[in-house]
């Protein structure tokens, strides 16, 4: 075949006279006058060699040049320049030109060039053979690798046994994490051990019900997403099991493709991440708590320094009236300082919880002894409402006690500061339910909004600013958590709030999971 | 006439603290605990120098600040911050800012650094 030749220049008299030259040299010689024309010829006719003009109206020969060689870079292409284009010459060779030859042309010159292309094409194309060759020679050595593999005179040798089937699944099954397999009507086909043994046996269920106890899929699933991108997902993940007990899990997802690379099937793996999210919110909260700790000792501080000075300039005006409002806020200062020592300690120190029989009557009116004199400072009315009978129930008393003690603490606050009404109360309920105790303060102080209340358990924000350290109903929430409690609050701005706490029995409680025993506190 | 000295601050203790260093100085003082009601009292009693608390529950002292400095008749009176909080640029024409705990003898050289001695 012979080879195609496009030739560009804008003056007529070269393009006849090489194209002439060229034909005779056995070249299919195509020509256009400019760039323009020669990208469209190019395009349509994929010429193996140009030969064009550095110097043209409209597109030059230099961006000819790189445009051919970004649409095909194994284009030949060979600049004319005009005598002392040296520079574009070398421009030209650093944009890959296969060479240059300077006009006037001569037939040597020219031919020298050409035999550099036509030499560079017929590499390229041997190279492509050999490595088309060599791969056709990869594919027939294997092919007979793998019929020696399968005669039977190899399997009797022994030398290469097939994998066997029943040790993969052994190690799927005593792998140290969940591992189960989904298909995309969210049914499980496969579980592990570890997964049957904590979460149940799969047979049909959809992986929704067993991980999550829930009704319908999850909102985010990492499955679905590998199904739909046919990438695998790494994800955190909350897991429920039957009893109750919640997790933080680690979720890894990846395809499992048929035999035509089709996903059928997506394989998950989870692995429990709970201690290491305890240990990060411990981490979070104790920052939190060292900003928060920090900025109300500054307050306290403030506050004695107060006290202080007002003494020393009652005693100098020999004025007894300020020495005594001197010495209130002195003792204020002291009691809040010792309220959030308290709770620092109650944070830093994870203390065993340890149940003993409680006159529950007897618990709640040492309870409320211990704020009335503060309600009473404050014109607030307790009402307490105890059922009648409610008889006795295991607790730690000493950890209950302070966790209520901080809710009656906030309610008397919330009542404080609410300048709205005239009157305020504080209601204080106990009552036994069917395996459990429900303590309930109920206050008719300022209340929460939703953004507040959705913070108050878990973050140290306090919405007392230089009163509060906000630790209080942190604390309050950990003593029931550990009691396997639960602790909810009702409010509305204006209003006022409930709190409400859970205890179950002894032995009722959900789970198992995460309540701390006396062997972790050793540890 | 002695200078007059408005206190904000959402805690009565330092707010009583603030008025006892500042009025056995000479300086006569009035006060707010929340941002709302500080505003009334600076239309009111057109104080020569405020102190600003910064985090105060119901409203943020920049937040006060932003709203007093709207009224051209407001904006020019010098605020000195005494906050435990570290936001030093929260109000960035603030003539001072002192940080809790804060030694008297230096609140009473800035304020008389910004407004003078009382009389």
């Amino acid at each position: 075949m012979k080879p195609k030749l496009l030739l560009v220049d804008d003056e007529e008299g070269i393009r006849k006279v090489l194209g002439i030259s060229l034909a005779d040299s056995g070249y299919t010689v195509l020509s256009a006058e400019n760039g323009e024309e020669a990208l469209r010829i190019f395009e349509s006719q994929q010429p193996d060699i140009v030969l064009t003009d550095i110097k043209m109206p409209g597109m030059d020969g230099i961006t000819l040049l790189r445009r051919i060689k970004q649409q095909n870079p194994e284009t030949e292409v060979i600049m004319i320049t005009g005598h002392g284009d040296m520079e574009l010459a070398i421009k030209s060779l650093q944009y890959d030109a296969t060479d240059f030859v300077t006009k006037p042309i001569s037939d040597d010159a020219l031919e020298k060039s050409l035999q550099k292309a036509r030499e560079r094409i017929l590499i390229r194309r041997k190279l492509k053979e050999y490595t088309e060759n060599l791969e056709s020679l990869v594919h027939e050595k294997s092919a007979r690798l793998q019929a020696v593999a399968k005669s039977p005179a190899s399997q009797a040798s022994g030398a290469q046994q097939p994998p066997d089937p029943s040790r993969y699944h052994k190690i799927f099954d005593d792998m140290p994490c969940y591992i189960t397999v989904r298909d995309r009507q969210y049914h499980l086909t496969a579980a592990n051990k570890l997964f049957r043994q904590d979460f149940g046996e799969p047979g049909g269920s959809c992986c929704y019900e067993l991980c999550k106890q829930a009704a319908a899929p999850c909102e985010d699933c990492p499955a679905d997403k590998t199904f739909h991108s046919g990438c695998p997902q790494q994800t955190e993940m909350v897991f429920k099991t039957q009893t109750g007990a919640s997790f933080n899990t680690l979720v890894w997802t990846t395809p499992v493709r048929d035999a035509h690379g089709e996903i059928t099937h997506v394989l998950v793996m989870a692995t429990n991440i709970t201690q290491l999210s305890q240990l990060q919110d411990h981490l979070a909260s104790l920052g939190l708590m060292i900003g928060s700790v920090s900025h109300a000792i500054k307050g306290m501080l403030t506050g004695l320094d107060g006290g202080m000075y007002l003494i020393d300039a009652g005693f100098a005006h020999e004025d007894q009236a300020q020495v005594q409002e001197g010495w209130e806020v002195v003792k204020l200062m002291v009691g809040r300082i010792r309220g959030m020592v308290l709770d620092i300690l109650y944070q830093a120190k994870e203390r065993a919880v340890v149940r003993t029989p409680v006159d529950l009557a007897v618990f709640a009116e040492e309870l409320t002894s211990l704020i009335a004199p503060k309600m009473k400072r404050h014109g607030i009315r307790l009402a307490q409402e105890f059922a009648p009978g409610v008889g006795r129930f295991e607790l730690d008393a000493g950890q209950v006690q302070a966790a209520l003690v901080n809710i009656l603490e906030n309610a008397v606050d919330a009542c404080i500061e609410d300048r709205q009404k005239t009157e305020h109360r504080v209601v204080f309920r106990v009552r036994r339910e069917p395996q459990q105790v429900v303590f309930e303060v109920e206050d008719n102080g300022i209340g929460m909004d939703a953004d507040t209340r959705a913070g108050i358990f878990t973050l140290f924000a306090s919405s007392k600013a230089d009163k509060g350290t906000g630790l209080g109903l942190f604390v309050a929430a950990k003593i029931v958590h550990q009691h396997g409690g639960e602790i909810t609050v009702a409010s509305a701005p204006g209003e006022g709030s409930c709190f409400t706490v859970r205890l179950p029995a002894v032995g009722a409680e959900p789970g198992g999971f995460p309540h701390t025993t006396p062997e972790d506190q050793e540890a | 006439m002695a200078k007059k000295i408005l206190i904000i601050d959402d805690d009565p203790i330092i707010v009583k603290y603030l008025t006892a260093v500042l009025e056995d100085n000479g300086y006569t003082t009035c006060s707010a605990t929340t941002g709302a009601a500080a505003l009334e009292v600076v239309k009111r009693e057109k104080p020569d120098l405020i102190t600003l608390d910064l985090e105060m529950p119901e409203e943020w002292g920049p937040h006060f600040y932003r709203r007093m400095t709207k009224d051209p008749e407001l904006q020019d009176i010098p605020v000195i911050v005494i906050s435990g909080m570290a936001g030093r640029h929260a109000i960035k024409k603030a003539v001072a800012y002192l940080s809790k705990p804060f030694d008297p003898d230096k609140l009473l050289l800035t304020v008389q650094r910004a407004i003078g001695l009382p009389d």
